[in-house]
């Protein structure tokens, strides 16, 4: 059987295809239109993985852009396939944290990768990868390279969480001659203390896995592992997991 | 019809409206309640019209904002910008208006809104289960007997009472019976029917014929047990007071799919269950007593409301409870810990959402109610 | 510090995270409080207690205990101390002050919820405050929804006893306090197991007046112009007299105020004479929250009242002495505490007419009205605040605010501006 998973996030969209136990992934960004980004990545997966549009089976979309896309067999939230794809990739995990473009989330899954309870951030964008998109480009920076660029010996505390005034405060970092590394690990600092006061909230159990974009910055992982004085485990395709749950839920016709 | 029956009590504001300045004409006085803890018992007996004013809107909370803080329920804030702005007819008609100690919001906003009109405040005891208490509500009810009487010209016999007390119990009883009818699967009644119906008691004027609706809706009901609703999951709701304006959470479960079959809250089951004893001898202290049983989040502690959501999972088959808190309502928001832990022990998801009126959190609810669903089918 | 480890040891205490509320306070304390110039001499005794601030006060408490003595945790100034100490207890006030602790709290509550209360349930649960950890009981009371919920909770963590504070301020109202009064002196009588006699409690009322007559004299010093004393220091001197021993507390404040004294005879101030002088009125400022004074002063103005719980609450209206029955006594007590003006009351116009005449004692510029960020009381009763000094052109600001410092610079320009103003 040949089936689709694809997460349409307001960053990037993500699309994992599997057939018959082999599997090919791919990740654009979403752009403007979530539509056009979910098409993109079925013609993309069908390319690479030379498949026909007809032999597909089953296509599950999952991610804010899921309701946009026509397309989907079935929709599902991503904090149900952020489950099931961390329940595949490490079976022994029971919390899962998972930081996108504006949604940080924490989801506390069984054995069977069940979702048991979860929380998600409020309204705002604190504690999520739009806050360090908004600080990156502050500090002329593009967000991937926070992660290398951090020093955390020279910490510089931000003590808004707020991104607006957060803002202005690395702008007035800055001018006072801080160095930036200082700063890019006191902003990691800020979103660990967030998220893990909402994980904390939910109650944590081992062992704990972080996924979604973010989870590529190594800063917030070692942000988020000070904060919660626990080891966490970055998947290596970390921005897949939804995707990965999607298709996984599809080929179990869930 | 129950379509018919439906749009009866959808249209039961804008009738009540015209009945109530017809009755203003004619001499008879409106009384202003905004809280399931007013005995609106003693109105009736002293021949005015009690009328529900709970702000359900979010367009006056602007104006509402000018004087109150903006971290504040949208609840106290609606309300406060209806009485304002003077754009509630209901507020405008009411000769008097009674408010309860039951939150801090209400409670200070009470202050501030006498600059408008006469506003009677009772004073709600804060523990529901000392005597102390009791004997301080009882007080608080032969207290608003006295001005209700020199502020309306009236005398309040106690025979009024016991009569008065004898229609809200059948009011009660006749809403009970409509929301009971969705312990069945599928539910009869969409979760904005019951809403509808439940909600339009607080406007109507005459409740000879709302009990006769309400009971008429549930006959209809029982007469067509196929009327094309499907079994779905079955979604209890509890929190915070909703109603006509202020159905976001009702309105995007039943879009994703699912049944909300009952709900435990102030426009919902929460009282319902409370029949005045009208055997007793004191009229003011059987009052009390039902009154003082309400499981509001203001009474500290608050078992029974534990108990009445326990046997409602049960009775009403739960699969998943939401829990509604309105932004700044410290009481619901801490006793949802509380609910919570009830809930997963009977291993049920739980979803707690805090809110506010306005439509920019909708996505986010969105996706909150629709991974609580997912728990659900598994 | 002192070594007080084997004693938090002893207590529980987490004492990896306590070290990390060690290292940081005495930082705090050292930039807002030992760069001030011209501290009264007064001021090196509770410059002591918080060095030692979580040794040399809680290790008397456990002394007190290990002699078979009870301690009562509190946390607001509606709780009359005095059946405390009639009953040969202690009781301290226990208001958590700090950021350091709401993350705590919110483990358990909303994060809408005010920092004090998150703080103080925060403390309780990490372990971190010894205060926290050595009461025999707590004594809860019902002013806020905040407080009456979390009560709950805590209930299930140490044995605590509510006070049903009223509402409103009718004759019943007090009746209905003064039962209060004595249920929870049946609940001290058999948790300390003595007995409350009109002997002891006429004692313990004179204990209590005699520390609000001192606070009383303190703050008596700060209407004079120049100011003896900062803002900052005078408020430090309240929220430590909320755990001190009474006794001591009294004697302390009576040096202080008397040395202030000398300084106005010799016309010394910590203040230039012309400084725009502020009133603070709203919610209390727990120890170590010092936030606005900070920020108040450092731009030149001294905070010369407090309107709050940790400041004229605290200590105006002394308990009437010439009782002599218990009888009398209980109802003397409940008179006095329901002189107390807080916005937990309904109506409270009362407490407009005491900034009135605070800020006409006291000769203020300006008011700054301010309140924890999620008080639904101060915050709504705010605005009945500013319309009474508009009336009376009374310059007026209000600020909501919590523990983090997250505001910090929003609030020094907001100040300056205010300050602007006044200086025209």
């Amino acid at each position: 059987m040949i089936v689709i998973g694809i997460d349409i996030g307001s960053v990037a969209a993500k699309g994992y295809i599997i057939s018959s136990g082999k599997h090919h992934r791919t990740i654009i960004p979403t752009g403007w239109s979530p539509r056009e980004a979910g098409q993109a990545i079925i013609d993309q997966l069908l390319d690479v993985s030379r498949i026909e549009r007809d032999q597909v089976e089953r296509i599950y979309v999952t991610g804010y852009g899921r309701v946009a896309f026509e397309q989907a067999d079935k929709t599902i939230t991503e904090i149900k396939c952020h489950a099931r794809g961390i329940a595949e990739l490490y079976p022994e995990v029971r919390t899962i944290i998972d930081i996108g473009g504006q949604d940080s989330k924490v989801i506390r899954i069984g054995e069977r990768g069940q979702v048991l309870d979860f929380a998600m951030n409020d309204k705002c964008a604190a504690g999520t990868g739009r806050f360090l998109q908004v600080m990156a480009t502050a500090l002329g920076l593009d967000v991937s390279e926070l992660g290398d660029a951090e020093q955390p010996g020279q910490m510089q505390t931000i003590s808004s969480m707020c991104t607006v005034f957060a803002e202005s405060e690395i702008i007035g970092s800055l001018a006072r001659g801080n160095p930036i590394g200082g700063i890019i690990a006191g902003l990691h600092q800020s979103v660990g203390k967030r998220v893990a006061a909402m994980a904390r909230r939910m109650g944590i159990r081992e062992q704990v896995a972080f996924t979604g974009g973010v989870a590529i910055n190594q800063g917030v992982k070692r942000a988020l592992e000070a904060e919660l004085g626990t080891r966490i485990i970055v998947p290596e395709a970390c921005q897949y997991t939804g995707a990965l749950g999607a298709a996984l839920l599809a080929l179990e016709n869930s | 019809m129950l379509d018919e029956f439906m749009e009866g009590f959808a249209s039961a504001r804008e009738v009540n409206l015209m009945r109530i300045k017809e009755a203003k004409d004619n001499g008879l006085k409106v009384v202003g309640i905004y809280c399931t803890y007013c005995p609106q018992e003693l109105i009736l007996a002293a021949g005015a019209i009690p009328v529900g004013l709970c702000g359900m809107s979010e367009n006056p909370i602007a104006i509402a904002e000018e004087t109150l803080p903006r971290n504040l329920c949208p609840l106290v804030k609606s309300s406060y910008g209806f009485a304002v702005s003077d754009t509630c007819p209901f507020f405008h008609f009411s000769d008097l208006i009674i408010g309860e100690t039951t939150c801090d919001g209400k409670k200070k906003m009470f202050e501030i809104m006498r600059d408008l009109k006469p506003v009677h405040v009772m004073q709600l005891p804060h523990l529901s289960n000392t005597k102390a208490s009791f004997d301080l509500w009882v007080e608080e009810i032969r207290c608003l007997r006295s001005r209700l009487e020199q502020e309306l010209q009236v005398t309040i016999s106690d025979q009024d009472i016991w009569a008065a007390a004898e229609m809200i119990n059948k009011e009660k009883k006749a809403i009970k019976a409509m929301f009971d009818l969705n312990r069945v699967d599928p539910p009869p009644l969409s979760g904005m029917d019951m809403l509808t119906a439940a909600w339009s008691r607080s406007f109507s004027s005459n409740k000879v014929e709302m009990v006769d609706n309400l009971n008429g809706l549930v006959r209809e009901a029982a007469n067509q047990p196929k009327n094309g609703r499907t079994k779905a999951s079955r979604v209890l709701l509890t929190g915070c007071p909703v109603g006509l304006g202020t159905e976001k959470v009702i309105r995007l479960t039943e879009e994703l799919g699912a049944n909300i079959v009952a709900m435990e809250n102030c426009s919902g089951y929460k009282t319902l269950e409370l029949q005045t004893d009208i055997q007793g001898t004191d009229p003011i202290v059987e009052l009390a007593k039902t009154y003082m049983a309400i499981p509001c989040s203001c009474m500290s502690p608050n078992p029974y409301r534990m108990e009445l959501l326990n046997s409602m999972l049960d009775d009403f088959r739960a699969d998943a409870v939401i829990d509604l808190t309105w932004q700044a309502c410290h009481t619901y928001n801490i006793e949802a810990f509380e609910v919570g832990k009830l809930v997963k022990s009977k291993g049920l998801p739980y979803l707690h959402l805090e809110s506010d009126y306005s439509n920019s959190d909708l996505e986010s609810l969105k996706v909150r109610i629709e991974a609580m669903l997912e728990m659900v089918e598994k | 510090m002192a070594d007080y480890k084997q004693m938090w040891t002893d207590l529980g205490m987490d004492l990896e995270k306590h070290d990390v509320l060690c290292e940081v306070l005495p930082e705090a304390f050292g930039g807002i409080y030992l760069t001030q110039q011209d501290r009264p001499k007064g001021m090196d005794f509770y410059d002591f207690v918080v060095s030692e601030i979580h040794g040399v006060r809680p290790a008397e408490m456990l002394q007190h205990q290990k002699e078979g003595g009870k301690v009562f945790g509190t946390f607001c100034v509606y709780v009359p101390d005095e059946v405390v100490f009639a009953a040969g207890g202690i009781a301290a006030g226990l208001c958590g002050g700090s950021q350091f602790w709401v993350s705590g709290g919110e483990k358990v509550l909303p994060a809408n919820t005010c920092s004090l209360i998150k703080a103080s349930v925060g403390a309780r649960l990490d372990k971190t405050c010894p205060f926290f950890l050595i009461p025999d009981m707590y004594v809860g009371e019902n002013t806020c929804d905040g407080k009456k919920k979390a009560w709950e909770i805590l209930a299930g963590e140490v044995p605590i006893h509510i006070i049903d504070i009223p509402q409103m301020k009718r004759e019943r109202d007090i009746a209905a306090y003064e039962a209060e009064i004595r249920d929870f002196i049946a609940t001290v009588e058999k948790v300390t197991g003595n007995k409350i006699t009109a002997e002891s409690l006429g004692a313990a009322i004179k204990l209590i007046n005699n520390k609000r007559r001192a606070l009383q004299r303190v703050y008596n010093a700060r209407k004079a112009s120049p100011v003896p004393i900062s803002g900052l220091d005078a408020l430090l001197v309240t929220q430590i007299n909320f755990y001190d021993d009474p006794a001591r507390a009294a004697q302390m404040a009576n040096n202080l105020a008397e040395e202030l004294e000398q300084r106005i005879e010799n016309g010394l101030g910590v203040f230039p004479d012309k400084a725009v002088r502020i009133m603070v009125s709203g919610t209390p400022m727990a120890i170590p929250n010092w936030k606005l004074h900070h920020i108040i002063e450092s731009l030149g103005a001294a905070v010369v009242v407090e309107e709050s719980c940790t400041g004229t609450r605290y200590f105006e209206n002394l308990v009437d002495e010439s009782a002599s029955t218990l009888e009398e006594q209980i109802r003397a007590l409940a008179e006095r505490y329901m002189k107390t003006n807080c916005a937990c009351f309904t109506p409270n116009s009362a407490r407009v007419e005491d900034i009135i005449r605070l800020a006409d004692e006291y000769k203020v510029d300006g008011i700054i009205d301010t309140n924890l960020q999620f008080c639904n009381l101060y915050s709504t009763e705010s605005h009945l605040v500013k319309q009474s000094m508009n009336e009376r052109n009374l310059p007026f600001m209000h600020i909501e605010t919590d523990y983090s410092e997250q505001d910090f610079e929003q609030l020094r320009t907001r100040v300056e501006a205010f300050l602007e103003i006044l200086r025209k």
